[in-house]
């Protein structure tokens, strides 16, 4: 699913309007931004939500894993720390994801109508 | 799961292995002097034999390239050094002693080259993740 999944239908939208057809140029709108709304709302919140757990699965990997070393189990110590790094890296893609989905967000609210 | 860090598995079971080594060889060295092992006779040098495996990943990104493992701790098959040294319990008729078939500098040599195998798996671990990182800031400013 593409983040920018409504854009292609909001300009298809907006074309008619910039080279205006007679007679149709009023009725595209309408017709193509509700098909395409739901659809990616549902989507995309999914992969979201998803995304989270997988996150947080890591984050609690990385913690068993430091728990079971300091708990003298026979956990390699690099294991430990890779899995730590796994975790970090993965919640750093998570913040990324929020921090273009959070501009894209301001773009589209700076935007002059 | 996503693979957020791409063939780490290789590199960790790397980690694992050389950690081994590096066990092994802190033993041979621990019992260069030792003239009773477990059989009653003098120690024997232990070597890693590694081995390598397919990976039999769960997804299907990383199924094509192979891990490795310690396959077995063999023993060194050198015969036992004499020396004469009448002195000692376990000296024989003529005051010969079999002492373990360990040669200490090549231990050490063993043990510089462990130790940076071990090195050069770690910066692959940093270089994965530098790599994930820049990925990251693609399109950033």
């Amino acid at each position: 699913m593409s983040p920018l999944s409504g854009i292609p239908a909001y300009s298809s939208g907006m074309m008619p309007r910039i080279a205006p057809l007679p007679g149709n140029d009023v009725a595209e709108l309408p017709s193509q931004l509700p098909s395409a709304a739901p659809a990616a709302g549902s989507d995309f919140s999914s992969m979201l939500g998803k995304m989270v757990s997988e996150v947080n699965a890591k984050q609690m990997d990385a913690s068993q894993s430091v728990n079971a070393l300091q708990s003298g189990q026979n956990v390699p110590l690099h294991q430990a720390v890779i899995s730590m790094e796994e975790a970090s890296v993965s919640f750093q893609l998570m913040v990324e994801v929020r921090n273009r989905l959070m501009d894209s967000y301001q773009e589209i609210m700076r935007m002059q109508i | 799961m996503i693979q957020i860090l791409s063939g780490i598995q290789n590199t960790s079971a790397s980690l694992d292995a050389e950690r081994t080594r590096l066990d092994v060889i802190s033993q041979n060295i621990a019992n260069a002097h030792t003239t009773h092992d477990v059989d009653g006779k003098p120690y024997q040098r232990r070597v890693v034999v590694f081995e390598n495996e397919l990976n039999n990943a769960m997804n299907g990104d990383t199924a094509g390239l192979s891990t490795m493992h310690v396959a077995k701790i063999a023993r060194d098959s050198r015969p036992p050094t004499k020396v004469y040294d009448p002195g000692n319990p376990e000296a024989d008729a003529k005051g010969m002693v079999s002492m373990p078939n360990i040669n200490i500098h090549e231990e050490m040599a063993d043990l510089i080259s462990a130790s940076r195998t071990f090195e050069a798996n770690l910066a692959v671990v940093k270089n994965a993740r530098s790599m994930a990182m820049q990925t990251l800031a693609i399109g950033r400013h």
